[in-house]
């Protein structure tokens, strides 16, 4: 039925339109340490012929950049630094680390980055952070940084900043398969090239979206105003 | 309106602050004892039009949410205090620092300051200031009739008259927990900060601190092949956003052209 098919391509159009809104933000985010892709894909929805948007975090390991900064690191493997921010525990992937005024480890935006004993103090000496996470002042271990992770990734959600908040129980991270590089940063996980393509589909289906509709609106304008009349 | 064109255009003017750093890295590719910096940016906020949804009570399997970002901002602009390459000057007051550790001078308020610039001259009383004028800390005078001015790797300054040294003062470092966390404060100078952390002062060539080179300048840290490389994947990031930005013009166009 027309009807029916009219609502069927709005339903597209609105598709795309987030398609487009998620690329664009992955594209804006070229540059972003730690940045990680999502990806949306379209699922026909029972008993329906458009598509519902449904999104998964593509957790693909960046590549690594040397920076040579003492206070920046990167992960590699499935693990994420544990930040306390006022509403609680909130996992990252490193980055910038900087020192606040009372010499505290944080995040970007002034959130302490958690060790096995709380905050880490670094007051003075050379900044030494292992594979393995050991936090050392002139070769003195401080701390060691936490290093966890989440046994299913949907069940993260982002929340800007380069956080993660988990809805389910953090675990420890597999030392085996995640460590820390100081002096490097991790590169966003995302590729230029198909972001590209995927906004040419996108105009382009969205286009043929607005095409159908309109020969549909064409084909009801044809009912209501030529078939009636006598 | 497409809510896409505001996440590009954050994209355009992320990309547009990456150039003008490395257009500062660039312009100091020469300047004594500069440090390059480099941008840090971060994702915004998310929407969330639906969170994770468990798909079956009875298996645990659950779909991701569906979030949609809406683009970057600044981070933070850090400089990167790595060595940079002791260059040869022959100028017996021209001093490096191979390693960790900045010199330590008095500005015009009486606050210390600390560089990395050791291009030092004598003032008119004999003391030792660097190019700026600033007076190198701890105050060394150096006697008029002093000759053959010796800096050691360890910082000590002597005079040779005759055949008999005379030892006039030694130098003394600081070192930061986090340089990066310094202001600058141009003439190569920086301040400290709460970020950067309290200084930590020491003679060169005691553990933590590095060794003095007399007769060299250290050169700046800017690799002119790494920069340009930065600034061509800027400039295509910059592309990329801008092409973002026409394309969803292009919906909204599509979507006027609906009503007749």
């Amino acid at each position: 039925m027309t009807l029916r098919g009219i609502l069927n391509a709005a339903h597209g159009l609105s598709y795309y339109s987030r398609l487009q809104e998620v690329t664009a933000n992955n594209l804006a985010n070229v540059s972003t340490d730690g940045f990680k892709v999502d990806r949306m894909t379209g699922q026909l929805a029972p008993g329906t012929s458009y598509p519902v948007p449904v999104q998964h975090l593509d957790l693909a390991q960046g590549g690594l950049r040397e920076t040579g900064r003492e206070l920046d690191v990167a992960l590699t493997g499935p693990g994420f630094l544990v930040v306390k921010t006022p509403q609680g525990e909130r996992l990252t992937r490193g980055g910038s680390l900087h020192l606040d005024p009372a010499g505290q480890l944080v995040d970007p935006d002034g959130n302490p980055v958690l060790g096995h004993n709380g905050p880490i103090v670094l007051t003075a000496g050379k900044v030494e952070i292992q594979s393995d996470g050991t936090v050392k002042a002139d070769d003195v271990a401080i701390d060691q940084l936490r290093l966890e992770t989440v046994a299913d990734p949907s069940q993260l959600r982002k929340e800007g900043t380069g956080r993660f908040v988990s809805d389910a129980k953090t675990i420890p991270a597999d030392t085996a398969t995640t460590s820390l590089r100081q002096g490097s940063v991790e590169e966003p996980n995302s590729d230029a090239i198909l972001g590209m393509i995927d906004l040419v589909t996108i105009q382009r289906a969205y286009s043929a979206n607005v095409d159908a509709l309109k020969a549909m609106d064409g084909v009801l304008g044809t009912v209501a105003g030529e078939i009636g009349r006598v | 309106m497409n809510p896409g064109l505001r996440t590009s255009a954050s994209g355009m003017k992320a990309q547009q602050l990456m150039v003008d750093t490395i257009a500062n890295n660039l312009a100091n590719v020469n300047t004594t004892g500069f440090k390059r910096s480099r941008v840090s940016f971060e994702d915004v906020l998310y929407e969330t039009l639906q969170g994770a949804q468990v798909v079956n009570p009875r298996d645990p399997q659950t779909i991701a949410p569906v979030q949609i970002g809406k683009g970057v901002r600044l981070a933070s602009i850090l400089r990167l205090h790595t060595q940079g390459a002791p260059e040869q000057t022959g100028r017996p007051l021209d001093v490096a620092i191979d390693g960790e550790g900045f010199f330590q001078v008095q500005r015009a308020d009486g606050t210390i300051a600390y560089t990395r610039d050791g291009t030092f001259t004598m003032s008119d009383t004999g003391a030792i200031v660097t190019s700026g004028g600033y007076r190198l800390q701890p105050n060394i005078s150096v006697p008029a009739d002093a000759q053959n001015l010796g800096i050691s790797p360890s910082g000590v300054i002597t005079a040779n008259n005759g055949g008999t040294t005379t030892e006039l003062g030694r130098v003394e470092l600081a070192r930061f927990v986090n340089p990066s966390g310094l202001m600058s404060l141009g003439e190569n100078m920086y301040s400290e900060t709460a970020a950067s952390g309290q200084p930590v002062t020491g003679a060169p060539q005691e553990p933590g601190f590095g060794r003095l080179l007399q007769g060299m300048l250290e050169s700046s840290n800017v690799e002119i092949v790494q920069e340009m490389t930065d600034m061509i994947a800027a400039q295509r990031a910059y592309e990329i956003n801008a092409k973002a930005v026409q394309a969803g013009e292009d919906m909204m166009t599509a979507t006027n052209g609906l009503i007749r």
